[in-house]
């Protein structure tokens, strides 16, 4: 429908805040045997907690901390020095996903900050046997008011996949957008109703090592099913354009 | 046990009522509830809204409420027939 793979540096970037084109997937951001660094390290690290529709995470995330502004922060904190020191003596595959999306968007990019405090850099997301993320899409603007990058418009979403699962773990997207009025289609704990999507189509973006994916959050998503002993492990972050020549980053 | 409803408000009555569309029942309640309900609510526990009720206004309560998804912790009802709730954002959308 959409698949789009990166081939050339003059990706019209608004096609994806407009929505004209859901996600980009650039293949082999970081190669193999560096993911399978990472990936050695960050189990070395294992040291996960639970979010919103995920049982592992390591890192914090706006989702966990909705009306909490000051523990947010305060785990930005701690979360950010324990991910930069899980990646302190070698390869940082947040850095490689940052030059990309400056590159292609001719902007700076770094983390965002509100009074002098930092937003959480990433999150590292971990899928076992039989996990999967409900349907759901990602926008602070409409739930998190209380928060300055609920301000940014066109908020996009960046994952680096570090370790594919043996089968399944697809990053499933519809093709429809979230509005407000779908909201009484909420399911209590986390995403929406399947019935928001009966009959829209979709694509399936298979977790290929090494891939980044950027993607256009408002747009229904989910994760398949992961089935075997390998677990699926991907990195992301959330960014927008938070001046005319800056792009801020968070999760 | 309380009883809890779920859904989005649909519109603003006053600094401590809305009207809700309920989408969602706990399966554990000990009533059941209409599919339009009406709330007073006590207590909220949305930081953008003043707990001093001298402090609100119809306005920002529409900012933070209007087609919100919310979570209702029912406590009776009162003799305008409004349900007496505790009231909180559920859940999240996304991550």
């Amino acid at each position: 429908m959409y698949n789009k793979l990166w081939q050339n540096h003059d990706l019209e970037s608004a096609d994806l805040t407009s929505g004209k084109t859901p996600f980009i997937v650039f293949p082999n951001v970081i190669s193999e045997s560096t993911c399978a660094s990472l990936s050695e390290k960050i189990f070395k690290n294992f040291k996960t907690v639970p979010g919103p529709g995920i049982k592992n995470k390591i890192g914090t995330s706006l989702g966990s901390h909705i009306y909490d502004k000051s523990k947010y922060f305060m785990n930005s904190q701690k979360s950010n020095t324990f991910i930069k020191n899980i990646f302190s003596d070698g390869h940082s595959p947040l850095k490689s996903m940052r030059q990309i999306i400056s590159q292609i968007f001719h902007k700076q990019i770094s983390t965002a900050f509100e009074n002098k405090m930092s937003y959480s850099d990433c999150v590292i997301r971990i899928h076992d046997e039989g996990d999967s993320v409900h349907l759901h899409r990602d926008n602070c603007n409409f739930e998190m008011p209380d928060y300055i990058v609920s301000k940014y418009k066109n908020q996009l979403s960046a994952i680096l996949y570090l370790q594919s699962p043996e089968y399944g773990g697809e990053l499933s997207i519809y093709d429809k957008q979230w509005n407000r009025y779908d909201e009484p289609s909420r399911q209590p704990d986390f995403g929406y109703s399947f019935d928001l999507v009966d009959d829209v189509s979709h694509t399936s973006i298979s977790p290929t090592t090494g891939s980044l994916v950027l993607l256009n959050p408002n747009f229904y998503h989910m994760v398949e099913s992961v089935h075997g002993n390998i677990p699926r492990v991907s990195i992301g972050f959330f960014f927008a354009e938070s001046s005319k020549y800056e792009l801020s980053c968070w999760t | 046990m309380t009883d809890i409803i779920w859904g989005t408000v649909t519109k603003i009555l006053s600094i401590n009522a809305f009207e809700m569309n309920v989408s969602h029942q706990k399966d554990t309640n000990n009533d059941s509830y209409q599919d339009l309900e009406e709330i007073h609510f006590t207590e909220v526990n949305i930081p953008s809204i003043p707990v001093d009720e001298a402090s609100r206004n119809v306005s920002d309560i529409e900012q933070n409420l209007k087609d919100k998804f919310v979570k209702c912790e029912i406590s009776g009802r009162n003799s305008e027939n409004r349900l007496v709730c505790a009231v909180s954002h559920s859940g999240a959308g996304g991550y």
